[in-house]
């Protein structure tokens, strides 16, 4: 019933818009049918007899012609009945369903084989004068009945590229519209940029790199000994968490207003961590128990994309014993900190967003392989 | 319309409770790597005086066990960055981490006369901690492979979660000679292969050894008298007896319910085998099958309510359960091809079986309802099925094709995986995995 509905609605509507306005749509179909049948048979034509030093291209022109006015204005009316009234009126030939039937098939691959073929103009120069001068403006007559409000909720969804169009009015109007949406945010700063550098937006926030000081090498090591424990000489695993644990709270307490919040990630930098910690996850060692077991481990992120091990805990397991979620649970602590020498690849500016990271390891799909 | 309007709606709710969202970024590991767990194994650090080797002995017997696993790779000594000069000393995590340890198993070993005392710890390298506590271990110098198992079962349980198996004995049936004059005789050694011991000649034919649950007793067929009789062999003493039988008959293919009171086999009468129980004590017997099938191969389930077992009752060799008194069997293997020699796993949730399907054999294993079978493996000549104690290893008899084929024992994880021989110094077959030793 619905779609019955929509049909007849989307019919009469389309009936009666073009009913109100298919006038101001006339202009493109008309000459070419028009200059056919009315022109062409009788003056023109035969003002161009005797001086046709070309009979080729004239020949082709008059073929079809001739079967024009003869049929049609009789086949016509017999299709379509609203349009019959209109189509004595060359009306009908704006739209291509009501073109096909009369006369309209025949002309158009003509004219489509003339705009092409150079020779055929030159003929017709002589009486393309005269009937239509319109072919020229086709593409600006669609702009040219701006003033008449219809066409604006046909186009409704892109009513903002149409508001810029009508502030300018020219040619250029596509290219206006996106500098003027774009910039709208920044443009309150972009207007002060040169001699306010304190823009609300700090870029301040960014310098801290990801991830500048990796690979720490072995030179000094008892200089760089605490910040990373790799080096050589006094390892001291109290301290190596410790020191993670001050640059977490320099990140969170310290810095909390520094803290870049940013858009959540993207499913692309999701997959990125998640792959990134699935190349770690080894379950060759685990029982067929803890196989069983899903386990949630939560973890603090250093800004530099670092897990906090002290910090990675069980938040919760299902599918197995006490035993069995523990031994998931270390495996999946390994996964998390064997792979982080560098630090995992995420978005600084989105700290926000993943300085608290919960993983879920569900080995459904590790236990038959 | 409406559809339209609420997803316009939708759209321009959906910032806000992006903006609105909290809490933790949430990420779900579905996938990850099946690879050996790196794990470095120093020599134990020598106390005292009068060490000799030792440390390095049983170090190299823990790496082996559980390399042997194929769960564990060891790094080799020559990558280590530091060295563990004393057991009270603090382990140098970062040196363990920098060559990649996840594990890292330190002890040290003292010698007093024929006395040996071992004493370890597990670290877990990346997360900078203990695994556990430490053990101490003491026994004799004899049994320094012993305790070298004991060990690696204590790595092995802690990072796996499941009991080991190392410590464990395997009792067989020690094969040499041609195919054609070939000489069998009990035999007993360990998990390993190593410590092999005979426990019979080699004057009669012997089959089908089976451990107790217990592990103090072991069930055989023998052909002495010509006809094939159940013996009762115990470990320890090495003392036998035969277990009582009907005139005329032949019994084989014993094995033990898990109360070790009861024992379940074949017996053939006329042209007909059907299973039997027995109270080893008493000697009464019972039927439990009675059928004019061949029916054989009996195995009970650990908790000895039920027994599998293979029987042609329905054409072709297929495996049945049925329950432990006997009663209605119904049939769990509907694949192409015979099953037979069917072992309930330790654990209870899986069934080993020898396959022949299109000219070779197979071990492999399903559920105890017949569904998800895997065949583990495939030769010419695969059979005898036996478990580990933790339900996790298979061991099994290969023989190779021809008149100098031989037949040897192999073992393979349950999940096909880590086919290995089991280095023995003769060839063997009928292998029956015992418990883990006390």
């Amino acid at each position: 019933m619905n779609t019955g509905q929509v049909i007849s609605g989307i019919g009469h509507a389309g009936l009666i818009g073009w009913m109100l306005f298919g006038g101001s749509f006339q202009s493109e179909p008309l000459p070419f049918e028009v200059t056919e049948v009315s022109v062409i048979s009788s003056d023109a034509f035969e003002a161009l007899l005797p001086g046709g030093p070309t009979p080729d291209t004239v020949t082709d022109v008059a073929l079809p012609v001739e079967p024009e006015v003869i049929p049609d204005p009789v086949e016509t009316p017999v299709p379509d009945e609203s349009v019959e009234v209109e189509t004595p009126e060359p009306t009908p030939a704006p739209e291509p369903e009501t073109v096909p039937e009369p006369p309209a098939p025949e002309p158009e691959p003509e004219v489509a084989d003339d705009a092409p073929v150079q020779p055929a103009p030159q003929d017709q120069a002589v009486v393309a004068p005269e009937v239509s001068p319109n072919p020229v403006p086709r593409p600006s007559e669609r702009v040219a009945p701006e003033p008449v409000a219809p066409p604006a909720p046909e186009a409704a969804p892109d009513e903002v590229q149409q508001d810029a169009v009508t502030e300018s009015e020219t040619g250029e109007s596509q290219v206006e519209e996106q500098e003027a949406t774009a910039p709208e945010e920044a443009a309150t700063e972009i207007v002060t940029e040169a001699e306010e550098p304190s823009g609300a937006p700090t870029a301040s926030l960014r310098p801290p790199a990801r991830r500048p000081s990796p690979p720490v090498q072995t030179a000094e090591p008892e200089s760089e000994a605490e910040a990373e424990p790799e080096p050589t000489q006094t390892a001291e695993p109290a301290d190596t968490s410790e020191d993670v644990n001050d640059a977490l709270r320099e990140a969170l307490g310290g810095a909390e207003q520094e803290i870049p919040q940013g858009p959540p990630l993207s499913a692309g930098e999701k997959d990125a961590l998640r792959v990134a910690v699935s190349n770690c996850w080894n379950v060759g060692s685990l029982s067929s128990e803890a196989l069983q077991t899903t386990v949630v481990v939560t973890v603090d992120m250093t800004q530099d994309g670092k897990p906090v091990v002290p910090t990675i805990r069980l938040a919760s397991s299902s599918g197995g014993s006490q035993a069995a979620a523990q031994q998931a649970f270390e495996a999946a602590r390994r996964a998390i900190i064997r792979c982080t020498r560098d630090g995992y690849d995420l978005p600084v500016e989105k700290y926000g967003q993943w300085k608290e990271i919960e993983m879920t390891f569900n080995p459904e799909r590790m236990r038959i392989k | 319309m409406m559809v339209r309007v609420l997803c316009l709606i939708l759209m321009c709710l959906a910032p806000a409770w992006a903006v609105a969202q909290n809490g933790p970024l949430r990420i779900e590991i579905t996938e990850g790597v099946i690879e050996p767990l790196p794990v470095a194994i120093p020599d134990l650090v020598p106390e005292g005086t009068g060490t000799g080797d030792w440390g390095q002995r049983i170090a190299r017997v823990v790496a082996e066990d559980l390399t042997g696993t194929g769960l564990f790779r060891e790094i080799p000594s020559s990558a280590f960055i530091s060295q563990v000069s004393s057991f009270a000393a603090p382990v140098q995590y970062a040196d363990w981490k920098a060559i990649n340890a996840q594990a890292l198993v330190a002890g040290a070993v003292s010698v007093n006369g024929n006395q040996i005392n071992v004493k370890f710890r597990l670290y877990d390298v990346f997360s900078g901690a203990e695994l556990g506590d430490g053990l101490q271990l003491a026994g004799t110098t004899d049994g320094w492979r012993r305790i070298a198992h004991k060990i690696a079962d204590v790595v092995y349980s802690r990072i796996t979660g499941e009991t080991g198996y190392f410590d464990s004995r395997v009792v067989f049936v020690s094969e040499t000679g041609p195919k054609d004059d070939r000489r069998k005789r009990l035999a007993i050694m360990d998990y390993d292969g190593a410590n092999v011991q005979y426990l019979t000649g080699s004057e009669a034919i012997v089959l089908a050894p089976r451990f107790s649950s217990s592990g103090d007793r072991v069930l055989y067929t023998s052909y002495e008298t010509g006809f094939p009789r159940i013996y009762v062999l115990d470990v320890g003493s090495v003392q036998r007896r035969v277990l009582e039988s009907q005139q005329g008959t032949m019994s084989f293919a014993p094995r033990f319910a898990p109360n070790g009171q009861t024992v379940v086999y074949s017996l053939t009468q006329g042209a007909n085998t059907d299973i039997w129980a027995m109270n080893i004590a008493s000697g009464q017997s019972q039927r439990l099958t009675s059928t004019p099938a061949i029916e054989t191969a009996p195995s009970f389930s650990p908790d000895g309510g039920q027994i599998v077992f293979e029987s042609d009752r329905s054409g072709t060799q297929q495996l049945y359960v049925m329950p432990a008194g006997g009663g209605e069997a119904r049939r769990i293997s509907f694949g192409e091809g015979r099953y037979g020699t069917p072992v309930w796993s330790p654990r209870g949730d899986l069934i080993a079986f020898t396959k022949q399907s299109k000219g070779r054999f197979h071990i492999g294993v399903m559920r105890t309802d017949g569904s998800e079978e895997r065949l583990l493996t495939a030769s010419f000549l695969d059979e005898g099925p036996t478990w580990s104690p933790n339900g996790r290893v298979i061991m099994f008899a290969r023989e190779t094709q021809g008149a100098a084929g031989r037949s040897t024992l192999y073992s393979v994880d349950i999940t096909g995986r880590n086919l290995r021989p089991v280095r023995t110094p003769e060839g063997g077959s009928d292998p029956s995995w015992g418990p883990l030793q006390r």
